[in-house]
């Protein structure tokens, strides 16, 4: 037996070995067809056109070809070649698909090649997260204290710790947003916590906190109490409001709309305004209700549920806010909810210029839906494995940029 | 060049290498360092290209010809488009240059988009081969680079 074991082994190195002499054979031959149409690409043409030749990269290709010569280092390392890739790529969202929160591995995804890679976030050291992203960078708070909070790019790497925001002890419900200023990369990230009020289950204490990086500073906002309604776990800014949905704490009896969306002006001009008087309902029967800012427009989506059986849904909807009114954007065709498990209710979904993704808690499968052209789409198949039947999946969406640091 | 039906004003074009090409003006104001010659008036004598040869020049306005046509619809031009820029590199690299010179932006990003295909997806010495691209890194800088980006070397 054993010289058989070895026998297969010695066989299998081999052939590994003829592979690869064949590879740099032919890439050798490759070589010679070209031999009588060898021209320089550095010596015909100048920097500038080069430069903008490497600019039609996707990412992962313009890192490659850093590694090629020090004149093509020097080209995509330059402040206005990563400037202006930062407006070609940063309009389309990538997204990062992790399984399991205890370390900050997961596969990137890049619409524009498309393909996965299997990437790495900065090490933060917390386990379980909130997240916001914004124009580059991407914020984490702890689900533990909720008072620890990075805000880091992904793809350059760099971070920062934020201060604790004040008033940080543990809270019932809380929902981190963030927004950065897309021309001075300044940035805002808001919390909001909701607390039961002390021996009432109607009345809900829900206060806001806000952190300017201009003066790397926490302002206390809102102290309100919201009768029948409490925050929930998802926030998000647009054209300078605060947009946040809210759940209906009153018990089973209650008929009405069991979520609605508040907004606060994060100007401050509204204050006094209570907030519950911003309350606009939702569409539908809503579960898994998530706010993106697509364009400074606020865009929810959501699972579609029935009024009679609460915990499945019968589809999932893309709507945008204009004025007080929704409007339905498009609604998942079916055979991509099919694609999820149709009784599956429960799903991640974040979005970013043009672009939502959709993902169902269950399993990898991504669904990415075009704003501009009103199109499905399934990503392709995410490499990652699973390696237990009841293996969650999330993930998030960030634009790849390169300009902007925390 | 023979008239085409419409009466279209002709435009002489004097390359590098002194070849004169007699082209349609609404086919030549797809370059915008023509089209301000025309629009100041200065476009009258054989307008003179010092940085364009006669066999570029001829490719480029090929290209401006079969996109001044009204009625290409998208869906032909993009199939033409694909026939054009099969072209070997030194070709492709006169392309650019002439565009970038004669102002056609829809050409330059046409062949950028080309060359940057023929860089895509590959491993750094694989484009160095194709390109014929000397590498001056040693190989702990080499290294180090690949390691600084890992995800992307997969």
């Amino acid at each position: 037996m054993e010289w058989e074991t070895s026998w297969i082994d010695h066989d299998y190195d081999d052939g590994k070995k003829e592979t690869k002499a064949f590879d740099s054979y032919l890439e050798l031959s490759d070589e010679e067809c070209k031999e009588n149409n060898l021209i320089s690409i550095d010596l015909v043409l100048p920097d500038d056109l080069l430069e903008r030749i490497l600019a039609y990269l996707p990412l992962a290709s313009i890192f490659k070809a850093g590694c090629v010569c020090k004149k093509w280092n020097e080209i995509i390392r330059s402040r206005r070649f990563l400037w202006n890739i930062s407006t070609i790529l940063g309009p389309k969202p990538w997204y990062f698909m992790f399984t399991s929160s205890d370390e900050p591995v997961g596969h990137v995804y890049d619409p524009m090649v498309p393909k996965w890679y299997s990437f790495e976030l900065p090490d933060i050291g917390i386990s379980s997260w909130f997240i916001a992203s914004s124009c580059g960078l991407v914020c984490f708070m702890d689900n533990d204290s909720r008072s620890e909070l990075y805000v880091f790019n992904p793809i350059t790497k760099s971070r920062k710790k934020l201060k604790e925001p004040p008033d940080s002890k543990f809270s019932d419900y809380s929902t981190l947003a963030m927004s950065v200023d897309r021309s001075s990369h300044s940035y805002t990230v808001t919390v909001i916590r909701s607390n039961q009020a002390p021996g009432d289950f109607i009345q809900w204490d829900l206060s806001l906190h806000v952190y300017y990086s201009e003066t790397m500073t926490w302002v206390s906002h809102v102290a309100e109490t919201l009768t029948g309604w409490r925050g929930g776990d998802d926030s998000v800014i647009c054209g300078g409001l605060l947009y946040f949905l809210v759940h209906s704490t009153r018990g089973m009896g209650w008929t009405g709309n069991r979520h609605g969306l508040v907004s606060y002006n994060l100007s401050g001009q509204s204050s006094g305004d209570a907030l519950i008087n911003s309350f606009i309902p939702v569409p539908c029967p809503l579960t898994c209700g998530r706010l993106m800012n697509l364009k400074d427009k606020l865009v929810m989506v959501g699972g579609i549920g029935r009024k009679d059986r609460l915990g499945i849904i019968k589809g999932i909807g893309i709507w945008v806010l204009n004025g007080r009114d929704w409007e339905e954007v498009s609604r998942m065709p079916h055979k991509f909810f099919q694609g999820f498990g149709e009784l599956d209710d429960v799903f991640a979904s974040s979005g970013s210029n043009d672009f939502i993704y959709i993902q169902s808690y269950g399993g990898p499968a991504l669904a990415v839906f075009d704003m501009h052209l009103k199109q499905w789409k399934w990503s392709q198949k995410c490499p990652v494995t699973k390696r237990f039947p009841l293996q969650l999946y999330s993930g998030f969406c960030f634009e790849p940029r390169f300009e902007v640091s925390p | 060049m023979s008239l085409s039906p419409s009466t279209s004003k002709m435009l002489s074009l004097k390359s590098s290498d002194g070849k004169v090409l007699e082209v349609e003006e609404h086919v030549a104001v797809l370059c915008e360092t023509i089209k301000s010659l025309v629009e100041d008036g200065c476009a009258d004598s054989p307008i003179p290209l010092a940085n364009v040869d006669g066999a570029t020049l001829g490719n480029v306005m090929e290209w401006c010809k079969k996109h001044a046509d009204q009625k290409a619809s998208a869906d032909d031009l993009e199939d033409w488009d694909a026939e054009f820029v099969e072209r070997d590199q030194g070709e492709l690299y006169h392309l650019i240059m002439a565009a970038n010179y004669l102002n056609i932006k829809g050409l330059l990003d046409l062949i950028c988009q080309k060359v940057a295909d023929m860089i895509k997806g590959k491993h750094p010495e694989k484009i160095r081969e194709i390109f014929n691209i000397e590498n001056d890194f040693t190989p702990e800088q080499q290294e180090q680079i690949r390691k600084d980006n890992s995800w992307a070397f997969e």
